[in-house]
């Protein structure tokens, strides 16, 4: 009895200690995106009431060449290309600056400046860069429409979002690396195990947690992108930027008439493919390492 | 009231809790009680506020509307106008405003986003308002007017000032390669000639700007004797031969190396190609004038008339209205502000400042116009000009126009199945509108 109450009292400090940060969690998570899911069954164009259209929304999308010719393979494209891209070089930035060089503390700063800038500074600054005439064809000696060009602009917006990106990265691969016991690199090199051996079966799969993390956060960050397409191109040149956070937006927002319902439909979607893909890797990455 | 003394009572004893222990009590008491007779004085006036919103442009036209609102609020001293400026995205802003019932009693309405607000009746009618005080439609340009009517024919936004588009030209350019200078009896050959003979490529200069602009494009259809919709705004005409037509005369400026698009020549936007002496010819509105002043001081320019077409004249129309929320508590102090913000004395201010064209028609005959012809070409474009408005799918319809233009520019499509495909989207479009 005794233990129980304490029990009772136990859990009613906590959830009163909770309670602000619940409430705010009901209020602007559990019920908005409840609201939003409720709201991709209807035809909503906030002036009028939502009607109920079943599964129209869903449906319409599986007809509509923006979203699928477009926007999904546009998303697929830059998520295949940036999470791998920005993982690969984050890493062995922060297996080069784990090392004893000189200027480490200057070089962590330089690369990680990136990520405390708002992201829309450094589009505009991008947009500049990537004039026809600007800095990067000056010095490639090229003269390319990078930004509006319907084969260039994805892959420009591609390497803005990787230098903007890979700083966070090697931060946390940073902070991996140094978790790792020096003794499991003591007793392997008295073992006369050799750098890469030490990298191949010590480092890697130590770091496997960390990794997981890295492309997980990469993967929602990509398949999220948006602030980018908005400042830099948005969408165009013919759709070939329009990416499916930028639809949920253009339909949302951009339309005469909006189409909230619809927008929302589009939102969801995105979220089961995110979840879809994070389960997929979990599998992939996590477990061989917990065996 | 009686909130005003509760609140004045709970003031009275947190003064007296807050005062430090050594100041005699009974002085603050004095000093409450004086208070107390101030406020009610206050309350016997009761005044009506209206708050008023739109897009914050720049700071001069910032500081022009807040000087407008000083003089209403002499002339109706019993109406407290909140001028909130919404910066950012403008609509997403205002409709989930309206959405949620919380929008100001007066706002900014672009004749684009217009179809839509009426249709949802959220606007209020203006019709009595303006019998009423004796405002007549009369007094306004025609075509604004018309444009802000609903399709029950009732009024439901006051004009307040409009752009249309004109032919800018750089007089040092036109000097340089020998020919006149353009005049507003140009035809679409005398615009290909001067082209011609004003571009060099290899040194990145253009004869005419020739975005894939929605907002430019439309004034060749119109010169064509197209339209971009059917008059009902059900149907889109896109694909008739009047606007392949316009669309391949357009194009081929580009196509012969004698116009470019902004990124051809290295800008976001073609006012600063002609600035920079990139592009001898531009059709732009009224926005350009005080920009050149600004950035280019010494480039010499002129402004014309858009050249005649095979069919006359055509022009498009920008034009923003004052409206009245159907939300709003005081319509009665709303209108008498817009009345006020649209009155000849004030729009006789606004015309002298230049930032903007008023919509008064009497005002053609104003002095200013005598020192500034390229505002007068602009003012008058609207005698010609059709309003840049598509009905409610008018963002779709935009983009299509937009894209069409990309497609032939960027990947060499055909004009006219370019066009096609355009029109083709646009009616899906309208078709799936529920």
């Amino acid at each position: 009895m005794r233990i129980r109450r304490r029990q009772l009292g136990e859990w009613i400090a906590a959830y009163v200690l909770l309670s602000p940060y619940l409430f705010v969690f009901l209020v602007f998570n559990v019920f908005a995106i409840a609201y939003a899911l409720y709201l991709s069954f209807t035809y909503f164009d906030l002036f009028s009431p939502p009607r109920w259209v079943g599964l129209g929304n869903y449906l319409y999308l599986l007809r509509d060449n923006l979203f699928l010719q477009k926007a999904v393979p546009n998303t697929l494209k830059y998520v295949a290309v940036v999470v791998p891209v920005q993982t690969v070089i984050s890493l062995l930035l922060a297996f080069a600056l784990d090392q004893e060089i000189k200027f480490r503390r200057f070089f962590r700063t330089l690369f990680y400046v990136p990520s405390v800038t708002s992201s829309v500074v450094i589009s505009l600054i991008f947009l500049w860069l990537f004039k026809k005439t600007g800095v990067i064809n000056q010095l490639l000696g090229l003269s390319i429409d990078w930004l509006t060009s319907p084969t260039f602009a994805l892959p420009t917006i591609m390497i803005v979002n990787i230098w903007a990106t890979t700083g966070t990265m090697m931060v946390i691969f940073l902070a991996g690396l140094q978790d790792i016991p020096v003794t499991y690199y003591e007793a392997a090199m008295i073992d006369g195990a050799n750098r890469w051996q030490m990298l191949r079966h010590i480092t890697i799969p130590l770091l496997r947690p960390v990794i997981f993390f890295v492309v997980t956060m990469g993967v929602i960050g990509c398949f999220q992108v948006f602030d980018q397409i908005y400042v830099m191109t948005a969408g165009g040149p013919l759709d070939s930027t329009t990416t499916i956070a930028y639809l949920i937006y253009k339909w949302a927002f951009q339309s005469t008439t909006p189409f909230m319902g619809r927008a929302s439909a589009v939102a969801f979607v995105l979220a089961g493919m995110i979840l879809i893909v994070t389960v997929i890797q979990r599998r992939l990455i996590e477990r061989p390492g917990e065996v | 009231m009686k909130r005003f003394l509760l609140l004045l009572a709970v003031l009275a004893l947190a003064m007296t809790a807050c005062a430090p222990a050594a100041t005699p009590t009974p002085a603050v008491t004095r000093e409450v009680v004086v208070t107390r007779v101030e406020v009610t004085r206050e309350v016997e006036k009761p005044k009506a506020t209206v708050r008023l919103s739109g897009w914050a442009a720049n700071p001069q036209e910032t500081a022009l509307l807040e000087s407008l609102l000083y003089r209403c609020s002499l002339k109706n001293p019993d109406v407290v106008v909140k001028y909130e400026p919404i910066t950012g995205d403008y609509w997403a802003k205002i409709k989930t405003l309206v959405a949620s019932g919380e929008e100001p009693d007066i706002y900014y309405m672009d004749i684009f986003q217009f179809p839509f607000f009426v249709s949802k009746g959220v606007l209020v009618p203006l019709d009595d308002y303006m019998a009423k005080s004796g405002v007549k439609k009369e007094d306004f340009i025609k075509t604004l007017i018309d444009a802000f009517t609903g399709p029950d024919g009732k009024v439901y936004g006051i004009p307040k000032d409009f752009n249309t588009l004109a032919l800018f030209y750089n007089k040092d350019l036109f000097a340089q390669a020998g020919i006149p200078e353009p005049n507003e009896n140009w035809t679409w050959d005398d615009l290909k000639n001067a082209a011609r003979k004003l571009s060099d490529p290899a040194k990145g200069i253009y004869g005419l700007g020739v975005p894939a602009d929605p907002g430019r494009f439309p004034i060749f259809v119109f010169q064509n004797g197209g339209r971009i919709m059917t008059p009902d705004f059900k149907d889109t005409l896109l694909d008739s031969p009047e606007v392949i037509e316009a669309a391949k005369f357009y194009t081929s400026f580009r196509a012969e190396k004698i116009g470019a698009i902004p990124a051809d020549v290295g800008v976001d936007w073609q006012g600063t190609g002609f600035g920079q002496g990139k592009l001898a010819m531009v059709f732009e509105g009224g926005w350009l004038i005080p920009y050149l002043r600004e950035q280019f001081p010494n480039l010499k320019w002129g402004a014309t008339f858009p050249p005649k077409g095979p069919k006359g004249r055509g022009n498009l129309i920008f034009t923003v209205a004052y409206v009245i929320s159907k939300n709003s508590k005081n319509p009665e102090a709303a209108w008498k502000t817009i009345e006020c913000l649209t009155s000849e004395e004030s729009q006789t201010v606004v015309l002298s400042t230049g930032f903007a064209l008023p919509s008064r028609a009497k005002l053609t005959e104003h002095e200013y116009f005598k020192t500034h012809p390229e505002s007068l070409v602009i003012f008058k474009g609207a005698e010609f000009g059709t309003p840049f408005m598509w009905g409610l799918r008018g963002d779709v319809v935009n983009e299509q126009m937009g894209k069409a233009l990309e497609r032939i520019y960027l990947e060499g499509q055909d004009v006219g199945a370019s066009f096609k495909q355009a029109a083709e989207e646009v009616r899906k479009a309208l078709k799936e509108q529920q």
